[in-house]
């Protein structure tokens, strides 16, 4: 296993995470390779989306919440430093959440939503590119290239979890990040996020918070298994759910816990 | 007495609960019997056939106190001259009788002197009569007691012994509930009903004096000249034409309330959005109750506050300026009245706001949208339909507002869309028609109930389409 130090698309370091006085994340120190899917594994409760919604500082409008240590984007730009932007940088983080939340606009606005902020299209006609690409990239467009401009809340399930995915990408981000975004969706539109997870990592690091372990083996090469606010263990999917180092992860794979 | 009397019902009721669940628990348990309720609903199913005979009685006997009172006491025997009399006096001498019954069976030490000379100028066959009307309120008083308590035990200790494996309580008990609450929303209708139906009829007896045409649509309003011809020889419809024209109310009443709205809607919706956007949760703990505040402070007080402090001071900006300035503007009566619906529109809209999910703030925050683009964007359309309804239901609240313009506004009709100017609106003018020695054969007392009568359809009017666009919208966005 080869890495070196530019094909990681965050580091992090020394990570603990407190709401008051609970600690949530216990001194985590993980990296996450480009153009990986990597999942983030473990019980309820393990802290897992918490350190998630660091990477893009979601936790920020919690006032409750204090993140310490060290996150660098592409190794230089530091997350929470002076020198970058939150929007800037959600522009380079996309995420997507458990549950679809679709903006109860059209399918066209939702899409169009992020590039007009970033003023991402200077033409009309270019803005309508960038939404036709991302659905398409998506895998939405064929669905719903005839009803652009119908309320995407009339969408079913998958579609509007796709649609959420699609307006990620609209901004074009270098990292996706997704929070269970299968939780909520039947085994077929889940089986359809997967494959369309699959594609997108050809461009964009993915790493994403499952409960469900066959899903993190099916789709991930990365796995981090972590348990009650510490990080676990980390490595090739395929060592982590085969042979892995510690007794813990093993028991969980097994079943045996969680 | 009936106060008495309702809380030992209470207690019955409370009492025959437990026995007919005792009962129904005692078949079951005891006697191997089983039920086809649960025992709850035996309990509920003795109250209910305990206490609903009586309560239908004591309904009755209250509607037709009167009548029992007159056949007992207004007999031609004492008052010889009974049939000659009208509804109106029979009434009158009916309720004077009422007030003697209460004094005449006193002491005469106990009286106060206004109370002795009531009794000194009252006939000797009036005596007579209050003595035997308060033989008859007495009577009345403990026959009623007697039902309250007697009819209910009698009741509820045969519906007790009525239980058995048999009886299905569920499905009767929960008839009745069914009634009841149908009931209770049939009257609030039925009330709803009659006050319209009183005010068309009112408004009715006016457009006998005046043409409808004239009332909708001509600019002149002078009342007082109702009163310069003599109603006993009857109203020349030439002679009104012009003295109860609707529309300078009309005009005075949308100018007061327009700027009323220019105050409330820009202030109250962004302390809306501050308040559910901005503000940490220690402020918001405190500023929203002290602007709920506002809306508890009396009209009245308002009032004084635009007449007394606020209307001087507009004056004496506008003359600084050279501006001429009434007194009584439109100006400081909406400014007060701005002020008043804040409240309705940053409360009700704050609510609104914050109900829209967290989700959709935070996908907004996620695509990188700063808070402010996440609020214009996102959260105001979503909550749009909400706030609409806030603004129509403070729009509705300004039309409506009485006290604020009788102390504020003036009393003299005219025409003008100049907040500079004094205007009227159609409750002040209701306010000053009944107000003073009033006749209801006169138009000019019968005008309230017209004006009464189109404030009542505007205010619908604006109900009706704050709902619509709230439905239009609430299914464009769920």
């Amino acid at each position: 296993m080869v890495e070196q130090v530019n094909s990681f698309a965050i580091k992090t370091k020394n990570v603990s995470v407190h709401y008051g006085n609970k600690m949530a994340i216990d001194d985590v120190t993980i990296n996450f390779t480009k153009n990986d899917v990597t999942s983030l594994i473990g019980p309820s409760g393990c802290g897992k989306s918490t350190f998630l919604r660091c990477l893009n500082r979601m936790n920020d409008v919690i006032e409750s919440c204090k993140v310490q240590g060290e996150f660098l984007l592409n190794g230089v730009t530091d997350i929470y430093g002076d020198s970058i932007q939150v929007e800037t940088l959600r522009e380079k983080i996309g995420m997507v959440f458990q549950k679809p939340n679709p903006f109860p606009k059209s399918i066209f606005e939702n899409v169009a939503y992020g590039p007009k902020i970033h003023g991402l299209a200077s033409t009309q006609s270019e803005l309508n590119d960038i939404v036709m690409e991302s659905l398409n990239r998506a895998g939405l467009y064929e669905e719903v290239k005839d009803r652009m401009d119908d309320i995407a809340t009339g969408l079913s399930g998958g579609q509007q979890q796709r649609l959420c995915i699609a307006r990620a990408i609209a901004i074009r981000p270098e990292i996706i990040l997704m929070d269970e975004p299968c939780s909520a969706l039947d085994p077929i539109a889940t089986a359809r996020i997967e494959e369309l997870i699959n594609e997108l990592k050809e461009k964009y690091t993915i790493i994403i918070v499952t409960h469900s372990m066959s899903q993190a083996s099916r789709i991930s090469q990365r796995t981090a298994f972590f348990h009650l606010g510490k990080l676990i263990e980390h490595g090739d999917t395929s060592k982590i759910f085969t042979k892995p180092d510690k007794e813990q992860t093993n028991d969980y794979i097994t079943g045996r816990f969680g | 007495m009936i106060y008495f009397a309702l809380l030992i019902l209470v207690i019955i009721s409370y009492l025959f609960y437990f026995i007919g669940k005792k009962r129904a628990l005692n078949l079951k348990f005891n006697g191997n019997i089983k039920l086809s309720s649960q025992p709850d609903y035996f309990g509920y199913y003795v109250v209910l056939m305990a206490l609903i005979p009586a309560l239908l009685m004591w309904f009755g006997l209250l509607l037709f106190k009167g009548n029992f009172q007159e056949m007992f006491v207004m007999s031609p025997i004492l008052f010889p001259d009974i049939s000659t009399w009208s509804d109106g006096k029979l009434g009158l001498i009916l309720n004077k009788l009422n007030n003697l019954s209460v004094i005449v069976n006193l002491p005469l030490d106990d009286l106060t002197n206004g109370e002795k000379s009531i009794l000194n100028m009252a006939s000797e066959n009036e005596l007579t009569a209050a003595k035997k009307l308060a033989n008859f309120d007495k009577i009345y008083g403990w026959s009623n007691l007697t039902l309250f308590i007697i009819l209910p035990i009698i009741l509820g200790f045969l519906a007790t012994r009525s239980i058995s494996g048999k009886l299905n309580a569920q499905p009767i008990v929960e008839k009745i509930i069914t009634y009841i609450i149908k009931g209770s929303s049939y009257i609030a209708i039925l009330i709803t009903i009659g006050i319209f139906l009183s005010l068309v009829f009112e408004a009715i007896n006016f457009f006998r004096y005046v043409n409808p045409v004239d009332f909708f649509f001509s600019t002149g309003w002078n009342p007082n000249r109702a009163f310069v011809v003599d109603a006993s020889e009857g109203f020349d419809k030439d002679d009104l034409e012009n003295a109860f024209g609707f529309i300078p109310l009309l005009t005075g009443t949308l100018l007061i309330a327009t700027v009323a709205m220019i105050v409330a809607i820009p202030l109250g919706l962004m302390s809306a959005i501050y308040l559910a956007e901005y503000a940490s949760k220690r402020v918001r703990d405190i500023a929203k109750p002290i602007i709920e505040i506002l809306a508890g402070i009396p009209t009245v007080v308002y009032g004084f506050f635009a007449a007394l402090s606020l209307a001087p001071f507009i004056k004496d900006v506008g003359e600084s300026v050279g501006l001429p300035v009434s007194a009584e503007s439109a100006l400081a009566a909406g400014l007060a009245m701005g002020v008043m619906i804040i409240p309705f529109v940053s409360s009700l809209s704050d609510d609104v706001i914050k109900a829209v999910p967290q989700s959709l703030r935070d996908g907004s925050y996620a695509l990188g949208a700063t808070r402010s683009e996440t609020i214009k964007k996102v959260i105001l359309p979503a909550a749009l339909a909400g706030i609409m309804g806030s603004f129509l239901l403070a729009v509705s609240r300004a039309i409506g507002e009485t006290m604020i313009v009788v102390m504020a506004a003036s009393l003299r009709a005219n025409l003008t869309f100049n907040p500079l100017e004094p205007a009227t609106t159609i409750t002040t003018q209701i306010v000053t028609s009944l107000i003073g020695d009033v006749e209801f054969d006169n138009p000019k007392t019968l005008v309230a109930f017209a004006l009464g009568l189109t404030l009542f359809l505007m205010t619908l009017l604006l109900n009706i389409l704050a709902i619509t666009i709230v439905k239009k919208y609430r299914e464009k966005y769920e």
